[in-house]
């Protein structure tokens, strides 16, 4: 087994890609996702007509292409987003799309009683948000936000399209080059390995977020 | 409640800046003349000046480009581009990408040039320009000893790969009295990488496998047993391995192309050849 030592320093390398475009999608994607759920409840059907139209194109067609079309496709019309950049870009108004609609579920589960029992006490507009209304969503949306990140873990994967290195790029590239599948295996338990800590972190987060329900 | 004049206002405001936004997005799109092929100027006075150049590969692409254990770009056409413009006086920087996209990220000005193994055909000179060639490849069958398979005849009825898109792949179909009469349904097994489809010949689900000589000889030697594998070549085209320009380059592909006959009337290129693929393949035609 020394050749699984020969192969850990490529899928690490490519480790640090997958993370990076882990964790930037994450902290781009939940205010945005935010904001789109509370835009598709906006008394103006245009703004709702938008944003619905967004959420289908995002929801309607393959990660993939979206990756193509803003990397190669924007850069034919005279816009050349970076590569990181470009993934990080599609990526966050990929993921913003799905968490839109799970942040709109946990919206609408807020009883309307306690909007107009805000609007009673005298509560502004963003103190109603931020103090009454969004602690609650937030916990209701725990599990099936945890389904998305889990999700993405595994969904930066595509960046091979536009040429950046993952780590199943670096598996592949080991595999190709030594003619075997451990790669394959080693990369299978990097995967497990980032989706156990995810999902550990999202359990503790409910279990804590569950003391005052 | 928001009252029913501004509402109205608020609506048409959005609607007309997105449609302002869209029909501007739509104009962008359409003024260029329609999109793959971009004329572009020559930069090679600009490479000149920066001093380097940007090169896409397929890093998994072995024995040509690809990274060793520890993650440094190596192969054939690595020793042998970074000579091209060491003489030149230019460094190389390596870019990885995806090979389905490779014309595209040409042309984008992703990169400026394509060197990994890239073959000449009539469809690939409609949208870049080549070089002269530097490498000539002959297609190989490979099958285990164990199959009894002695020659391209000796295929009939049996399963074949080959992979995606490969140059092979086109050689397959181009001549298909070669080889393809004799295969099990008139149709090969396609793999998007040749490990993929050299595991497979190992479990005995294909019996042959169609490939460049030298990744026949390069997967081979990385094998368990060398010696219970055959290559067998036969009356396929040979194909010409070539440097990939922008077809506005032509500064780019001369001095490329003067650097390779230097290299070629040198012994450098042959001798490089035996060190990858332990043969030249300068005499092959």
């Amino acid at each position: 087994m020394e050749n699984v030592m020969t192969f850990l320093p490529g899928i690490l390398s490519g480790l640090q890609m997958t993370l990076g475009v882990f964790f930037i999608t994450i902290i781009g994607s939940i205010p945005l996702g935010i904001l789109a759920s509370l835009a598709m409840k906006s008394p103006y059907f245009i703004v709702r007509w938008l944003v619905n139209g967004y959420i289908w194109i995002m929801r309607g067609t393959p990660l993939l292409l979206q990756l193509i079309f803003i990397y190669y496709g924007l850069a034919m019309v005279g816009v050349p987003f970076g590569r990181f950049e470009a993934a990080a870009f599609a990526f966050i108004i990929n993921y913003a799309a799905y968490l839109a609609e799970i942040f709109r579920g946990g919206l609408q589960s807020v009883p309307q009683g306690q909007f107009d029992a805000a609007q009673v006490l005298g509560l502004s507009k963003m103190q109603t948000f931020f103090k009454v209304i969004l602690p609650q969503v937030v916990k209701i949306v725990v599990p099936s936000f945890g389904n998305e990140v889990v999700n993405l873990v595994k969904d930066t994967s595509l960046i091979y399209v536009i040429g950046l290195g993952d780590i199943l790029r670096a598996g592949s590239i080991a595999a190709a080059r030594d003619v075997t599948l451990v790669p394959y295996l080693l990369v299978g338990a990097v995967y497990l390995l980032m989706t156990a800590v995810v999902t550990i972190i999202l359990r503790g987060s409910e279990k804590r977020l569950n003391v005052w329900r | 409640m928001i009252s029913k004049q501004k509402k109205i206002l608020v609506n048409s405001l959005v609607a007309m800046v997105f449609f302002g936004l869209l029909a501007l997005a739509v104009f962008a799109i359409l003024k260029p003349s329609n999109g793959n092929v971009q004329p572009r100027n020559d930069t090679w006075s600009e490479i000149k000046s920066r001093k380097t150049i940007t090169i896409g590969l397929d890093d998994t692409f072995v024995p040509m480009g690809f990274r060793n254990s520890s993650g440094k770009i190596v192969g054939f056409d690595v020793d042998l581009a970074e000579k091209v413009f060491s003489n030149l006086g230019i460094k190389v920087n390596w870019q990885p990408i995806d090979w389905s996209m490779k014309e595209t990220e040409l042309n984008t000005g992703n990169i400026d040039a394509l060197w990994n193994g890239y073959t000449k055909t009539p469809e690939r000179a409609k949208q870049v320009a080549f070089s002269t060639t530097y490498h000539r490849a002959q297609l190989a069958l490979v099958v285990k000893k164990s199959s009894g398979v002695r020659s391209f005849e000796g295929m009939s009825g049996k399963v074949l790969g080959v992979q995606t898109g490969s140059s092979g792949e086109t050689a397959l179909n181009n001549q298909p009295n070669v080889l393809k009469r004799y295969i099990a349904g008139q149709k090969a097994v396609g793999y998007d990488t040749f490990d993929k489809a050299f595991t497979d010949l190992n479990a005995n689900r294909i019996n042959g496998l169609l490939v460049d000589e030298d990744y026949a000889r390069y997967y081979i030697k990385q094998q368990a047993n060398p010696n219970d594998y055959d290559i067998l070549t036969g009356p396929f085209a040979i194909s010409d391995d070539v440097v990939a320009f922008r077809k506005g380059d032509k500064g780019l592909q001369k001095a490329v192309d003067e650097q390779l006959a230097k290299l070629t009337k040198s012994g450098y290129l042959a001798n490089l050849e035996e060190r990858w693929f332990g043969k030249s393949s300068q005499n092959l035609r």
